[in-house]
């Protein structure tokens, strides 16, 4: 290990492994699911658009029972600690010792933001009746004919949003890598960053645990897809 | 064949969507007035095309279909279908001032357009002749051809929605 004086700090552990994997796969079937949207492809759209469910619940459900830079206890701050934030980096000035090592409020609400509008738009689809082609969502026939084209307008317009907060999202991130020379991205590969902080290692939560999790959140999907 | 009146024709919205169509059958060019009436009539005859495919989509992937709604569903399918070239009189596309996704493309290509408006009747009445079998992989086999003739025709003659 490194000294930690070091100017850069230490490497240390940020990421777990299931948090990279969800957030890779999300952004993977994200795209999957909008080329297949696109070009016409809905069987792979329904395919993607099912494993993308799987994925957000995950996500959602490590975020309270995940390795602690998981939890969104550990990072999901109020209005107040958030505005604070923003203006240390307004003013440029770096995170001192006692900073937590995971997300910061920004990519917090971020975080909130994504999760929400991607549960919204999979349960948007799961509800929506396609005229171009019948590949309805699984769950269109407890709905009305007029109900599920509503879903599907819905489904269509709130992808507009998530297309805003992806190019956000893209934005923030060139922001920390140009102007404060953070590299967040190879962080969100390996899981390592180089710290400063003085606070003890984080507690991550053991592989079965996620294995588990996975387990049982893609059974319910199968289940609710299978619903008839 | 004997005419059956469908069941869901009885709603008053639809009766007047009727009446609008066989008004514009009748008189063979339309002023704007009654344009919108037309367009208006053919998006009620769209909207009962997909509703009663769905019904149909809706019994068929269950695992215990009702058989007489599906057949029912088919046949309504087969006599929307053989009537959808009527829904498209001259001069009730895009262009003429009136909202409509219909393409000018419609009357400018009408071959193409009557063949793509033929796959679906053919489709149909596949479906109604595999509906008579109460075989569900069939059914789904067959709603998916149907379903690849509503899109066709959509890709090229329905003017796509600008969702982003
Ligand atoms: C021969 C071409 C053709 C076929 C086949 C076809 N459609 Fe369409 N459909 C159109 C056109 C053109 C429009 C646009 C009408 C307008 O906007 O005036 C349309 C519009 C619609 C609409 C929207 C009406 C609205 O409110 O704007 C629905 C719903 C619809 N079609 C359902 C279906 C279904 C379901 C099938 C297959 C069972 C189908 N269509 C097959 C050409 C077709
Ligand atoms: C977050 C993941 C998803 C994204 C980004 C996404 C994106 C899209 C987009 C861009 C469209 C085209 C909208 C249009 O042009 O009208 C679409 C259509 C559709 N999606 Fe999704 N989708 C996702 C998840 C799902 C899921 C989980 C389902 C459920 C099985 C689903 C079912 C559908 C259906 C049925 C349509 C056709 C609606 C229509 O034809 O009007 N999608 N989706």
């Amino acid at each position: 290990m490194r000294a930690a004086a070091s100017p850069a700090g230490v490497r240390v552990r940020v990421w777990d492994l299931p948090t990279r994997l969800a957030h890779w796969a999300i952004v993977t079937l994200f795209a999957l699911c909008w080329w297949s949207a696109e070009s016409g492809h809905m069987r792979w759209h329904l395919l993607s658009g099912y494993a993308l469910l799987g994925v957000v619940w995950f996500r959602i459900a490590w975020g309270f029972c995940g390795s602690e830079t998981s939890r969104f206890r550990n990072f999901v701050r109020g209005p107040r600690a958030t505005a604070h934030y923003v203006r240390k980096l307004l003013r440029g000035e770096r995170d001192g010792a006692a900073a937590p090592l995971g997300h910061n409020p920004l990519g917090a609400l971020s975080i909130l933001a994504m999760l929400t509008l991607l549960v919204l738009q999979t349960s948007f689809g799961m509800f929506a009746v396609d005229i171009d082609g019948y590949a309805s969502g699984p769950l269109s026939r407890w709905v009305s004919f007029h109900t599920g084209r509503v879903f599907a307008h819905l489904h269509a317009f709130n992808f507009n949003l998530l297309l805003v907060l992806v190019a956000l999202h893209l934005s923030a991130i060139t922001y920390y890598r140009v102007v404060r020379k953070e590299r967040l991205v190879p962080a969100m590969i390996h899981g390592r960053k180089d710290s400063r902080s003085m606070l003890p290692a984080p507690y991550f939560a053991p592989w079965w645990q996620a294995a588990l999790l996975a387990a049982g959140i893609f059974a319910c999907v199968a289940l609710v897809v299978h619903l008839r | 064949m004997r005419f059956r009146p469908p069941r869901r024709l009885t709603r008053p919205m639809h009766a007047l969507a009727i009446s609008a169509l066989l008004a514009v059958s009748a008189g063979a060019h339309a002023g704007t007035a009654s344009l919108q009436q037309i367009v208006h009539a053919r998006q009620e005859h769209f909207h009962m095309l997909g509703r009663t495919a769905k019904s149909l989509r809706d019994q068929i992937v269950r695992s215990h279909p009702d058989w007489t709604v599906v057949s029912d569903d088919a046949h309504r399918l087969q006599q929307l279908a053989a009537q959808l070239p009527s829904w498209f009189p001259a001069g009730s596309g895009q262009g003429h001032g009136v909202k409509t996704r219909a393409r000018a493309l419609i009357w400018r290509d009408p071959r193409a357009f009557a063949r793509a408006a033929h796959a679906l009747f053919s489709r149909a009445r596949d479906l109604s002749r595999a509906a008579a079998t109460h075989d569900r992989r069939t059914m789904l086999l067959e709603f998916r051809a149907l379903g690849h003739a509503c899109g066709s025709c959509h890709s090229r003659f329905r003017a796509h929605g600008s969702w982003w």
